[in-house]
């Protein structure tokens, strides 16, 4: 079973259009994993039915015990977030502005304070449109992604994957490279890249590829948009040989889409022309890729 | 020596645990003593960021000469590794602790 993430550090380059691509055209072989849990659309592509849903618990918050509260003040006192409020001697925590620190349990000489593990959203067992399970999250408002979080969509992705003998996971990796793609990238077994050709986009696929290597995971590198300016493509291809990075695919500005997205499709649904092929092709490039590094161990 | 492995249980035949930060455990195995005990890493794994360099200061409690892993400690973890004598061995994601063990002892990663 191997693992696959694809990530692209910019937003708006096609990354989840082209996961969700790559988990219709891997069908029943493959179990889909959605990390890009601050921005989670690949359900809008992959119509999963949200069957198993479970809360999750995560981070820090402020609870106060009012029948133990003796109206000091000084949890309001300390507080830098100004998260604590009083109304008539009731002290309330905001809960949007608590960051969890716990200095107000801390100073609290009534012990009425501690620290809860709040549910910020729920998680998801779902089957897509193509039969194949999806572990999806959705979170609530002001709660934000977490490598935790990403960790159980992905754990939860391998050990149905195990269980049901599928050949590829496919993960929707998280923007960014903090925290959360970190841990989309740990345990990954290969890496597709997602970029195009503005100089925004180059320099956020330089700076997520430092992170992969550090992890030496075998990568490769799809640019989308290509004819959006050739010499910063041109550019990145210099950039992938000095890396030894796979280019994998080439592909052109297209309203497809844009166009299957406003229908809730995949590419690979939506258009049937020379773009399809494109993707196609670069899935076939990945299965290749594994294949290869399997039989180079 | 001491090798650990990141593992998803606590026995010989445990599969690697991929993740660092993330590990459900780590197995220690004291080739002097030829004893293999295990740590669990569940209040890691509960933390919703920062889980890398709190297992790293795990790590560092317990102190082996090697540490047998998947694809490695990301970048904040790998750096307060970087400060102690502790060896990184990468690429045993898809083995069983027995079986990254027998590779190290073959020198074959």
């Amino acid at each position: 079973m191997k693992e696959i993430v694809i990530i692209s550090g910019k937003g708006g380059t096609g990354k989840t259009s082209l996961a969700a691509s790559f988990a219709y055209l891997g069908g029943k072989d493959v179990v889909v994993a959605d990390c890009d849990v601050d921005a989670a659309d690949m359900h809008l592509l992959l119509e999963p039915d949200f069957k198993f849903p479970e809360d999750f618990f995560s981070g820090e918050l402020a609870y106060i015990e009012q029948d133990r509260c003796i109206q000091c003040g000084k949890c309001e006192d300390v507080c830098r977030f100004d998260a604590i409020t009083h109304n008539n001697l009731k002290f309330i925590v905001d809960l949007i502005s608590c960051e969890g620190c716990g200095y107000c349990a801390r100073v609290c000489p009534a012990n009425a304070i501690i620290n809860i593990k709040p549910n910020v959203g729920k998680w998801y067992i779902s089957t897509i449109k193509t039969g194949s399970i999806m572990v999806h999250a959705r979170l609530g408002i002001g709660a934000g992604n977490s490598g935790k979080l990403v960790a159980k969509v992905k754990n939860k992705a391998k050990e149905i994957a195990e269980d049901e003998f599928k050949e590829f996971i496919i993960v929707d990796g998280s923007p960014g490279i903090g925290c959360p793609v970190v841990s989309s990238l740990s345990g990954a077994s290969f890496v597709v890249l997602v970029t195009e050709p503005s100089v925004s986009g180059f320099h956020d696929l330089k700076r997520v590829y430092e992170l992969v290597h550090k992890f030496k995971i075998r990568t490769a590198c799809i640019i989308n948009k290509v004819d959006l300016n050739f010499s910063i493509t041109a550019e990145i291809e210099e950039f992938l040989e000095e890396e030894k990075i796979l280019l994998i695919g080439k592909l052109p500005y297209n309203e497809d889409f844009t166009a299957a997205m406003t229908y809730g499709q995949t590419i690979v649904e939506y258009s049937n022309g020379y773009l399809r092929d494109l993707v196609v092709n670069s899935w076939e490039k990945i299965k290749q890729a594994l294949i290869n590094i399997k039989y180079l161990k | 020596m001491k090798i650990a492995f990141t593992s998803k249980g606590t026995t010989w035949d445990s599969q690697i645990d991929p993740r660092f930060g993330r590990t459900a455990f780590f197995l220690i195995f004291d080739e002097e003593k030829n004893e293999l005990s295990h740590y669990s890493n569940l209040d890691s794994i509960d933390v919703a960021h920062g889980a890398g360099p709190k297992t790293a200061q795990k790590l560092f409690e317990l102190y082996p000469d090697v540490l047998i892993t998947g694809n490695g400690p990301g970048e904040n973890a790998a750096k307060v590794i970087e400060k102690t004598s502790i060896r990184i061995i990468t690429g045993a994601a898809d083995l069983t602790v027995k079986e990254a063990y027998d590779k190290y002892k073959k020198n074959e990663f």
